[in-house]
């Protein structure tokens, strides 16, 4: 029998939904439950930070971070993850590039909790909670950036097939390397000569089922987006959202973005702006926290 | 990133900040067929331009992938400038409509950043016209110059 291997799964600042995409892989879970020795997932069993604390260093084999870090607390175990365990994992999209939190960059910390604890529309008497609170980080950047990390695995959540595969892949000591290729490549929708000439909102417009949502002039991001997925949006006609970040090698999901609509959009560079109320929101889903803008924010903030 | 180690960072950069007649460093990418052609003239014929551009010759600014403009701004240029030939002349044909494209989403990008999308110019040049080129390149500088060095700017 082989020895069973010691995994931990922590969460930072995150939906817990790379949590929930494990545990839907229900009964195949079995297939690697047996080799594994679960020694800290305080999602599903009732473990306290001491109990990571106390464990020696480097004694995980396999660390799962999932989440990042909107708070110190946050920091703290992230550290903590990379000094007990072996092999670290960046789980999601979150420890990958930050998440969908990381578009709060956009905004200074002072303006994100006065929106959030004292002006949003259900607030009346509002306080910014400080008091036995860890306070939060000024920005949200990729886990990556404050620690080493052995193996990314992105993913908004990765799905239950993908995480099956990269802990199979860990468990064996076999690497577990991201694919060159794009959420296109996996899609069944016949494409043709991209010239778009108007974008829609994914609810203007009647979609074709059979043809390329993007030559349809709807914002489907699967030509800068990792393929992992299985195309799973498109192929039931949502456009992609860009949630596993880019293929490898590419720097700036955003700028990548931009430069294939550059090409493609056969309309005023007016017009195009304008369709595009909200660019970051729209070509950063899940990781303005990686990109150069919010890189550059954060070294403007450094400065002041 | 630790609070320690970016002191001493923090202390060359305001350094550069407050030390008297900023000149700032643009990198300008201009294209081979007329742009840079035309930078070129401006040079022989003895024009008078700001010391302050590193030209960087490109095909067509068909080429330029946005990513470069934003990598020159984190790598601390004071702006970037993008001359190409005018739109009709592009020697492939439509490359400088495709940066003008993409140029139109990144500025409303940088700008939905909070960062200053006048950093970031376009232009159009021609071989013929090393004044315009020359022009451009003044305005730049002096826009920069207002705004001050680039906040995210490294030491150097
Ligand atoms: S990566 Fe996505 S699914 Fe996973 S925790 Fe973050 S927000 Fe949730
Ligand atoms: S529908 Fe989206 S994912 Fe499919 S081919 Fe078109 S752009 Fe790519
Ligand atoms: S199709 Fe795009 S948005 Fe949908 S899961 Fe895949 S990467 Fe995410
Ligand atoms: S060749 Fe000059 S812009 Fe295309």
């Amino acid at each position: 029998m082989i020895m069973a291997k010691r995994i931990a799964l922590a969460q930072l600042t995150s939906c817990w939904g790379c949590d929930q995409s494990l545990v839907d892989l229900h009964l195949t879970l079995l297939e690697v439950l047996p080799q594994l020795e679960i020694v800290y997932w305080p999602a599903v069993v009732d473990y306290k930070l001491k109990d990571l604390e106390a464990m020696p260093d480097e004694s995980i084999h396999i660390g799962l971070v999932e989440g990042s870090c909107r708070t110190k607390e946050d920091v703290h175990l992230l550290k903590l993850m990379r000094k007990k365990a072996k092999i670290l994992v960046a789980w999601g999209s979150c420890s990958c590039y930050g998440g969908v939190q990381g578009l709060g960059n956009q905004w200074e910390l002072k303006e994100l909790l006065e929106r959030k604890f004292l002006k949003a529309d259900t607030v009346e008497d509002g306080r910014i909670p400080e008091e036995e609170m860890p306070g939060f980080t000024e920005s949200v950047v990729p886990n990556t950036e404050i620690v080493k990390f052995d193996v990314p695995f992105p993913g908004c959540p990765p799905t239950s097939e993908n995480t099956l595969e990269a802990l199979s892949a860990l468990l064996t000591g076999k690497p577990y390397d991201l694919p060159e290729k794009t959420v296109c490549d996996q899609c069944p929708k016949e494409r043709k000569e991209k010239s778009i000439t108007k974008f829609k909102r994914a609810h203007e417009g009647h979609i074709d089922p059979d043809k390329c949502l993007l030559d349809q002039g709807y914002l489907c991001l699967g030509f800068a987006t990792i393929g992992m997925c299985g195309a799973q949006c498109p192929t039931v006609n949502t456009p992609c959202k860009g949630c596993f970040g880019p293929p490898p090698g590419i720097k700036d999901h955003g700028a990548k973005i931009i430069s294939a609509l550059g090409a493609i959009a056969d309309m005023d560079p007016e017009e195009l702006e304008k369709a595009f109320p909200d660019p970051i929101g729209s070509f950063y889903f899940t990781d303005y926290g990686a990109s150069y803008l919010s890189k550059i924010r954060d070294k403007e903030r450094e400065e002041k | 990133m630790t609070a320690t180690s970016q002191e001493p960072k923090t202390a060359t950069k305001s350094k550069r900040k407050k030390a008297k007649g900023f000149e700032p460093r643009i990198v300008a990418f201009c294209c081979n067929w007329c742009s840079y052609a035309g930078a070129d003239l401006a040079g022989t014929s003895r024009m008078q331009m700001p010391p302050n551009v590193r030209i960087i010759r490109v095909n067509c600014t068909g080429r330029i992938d946005p990513s470069f403009i934003l990598d020159a701004l984190n790598q601390g240029a004071d702006g970037v400038l993008i001359s190409g030939c005018h739109p009709g002349d592009c020697h492939y044909s439509t490359g400088n409509l495709k940066m003008q494209a993409r140029f139109a989403l990144l500025q409303k990008m940088v700008e939905s950043a909070g960062l200053e999308p006048e950093r970031i110019r376009l232009q159009w040049a021609s071989a013929a016209e090393g004044d315009v080129f020359t022009e451009g390149v003044k305005t730049m500088v002096e826009t920069v110059k207002r705004l001050g060095p680039n906040p995210a700017g490294e030491s150097d």
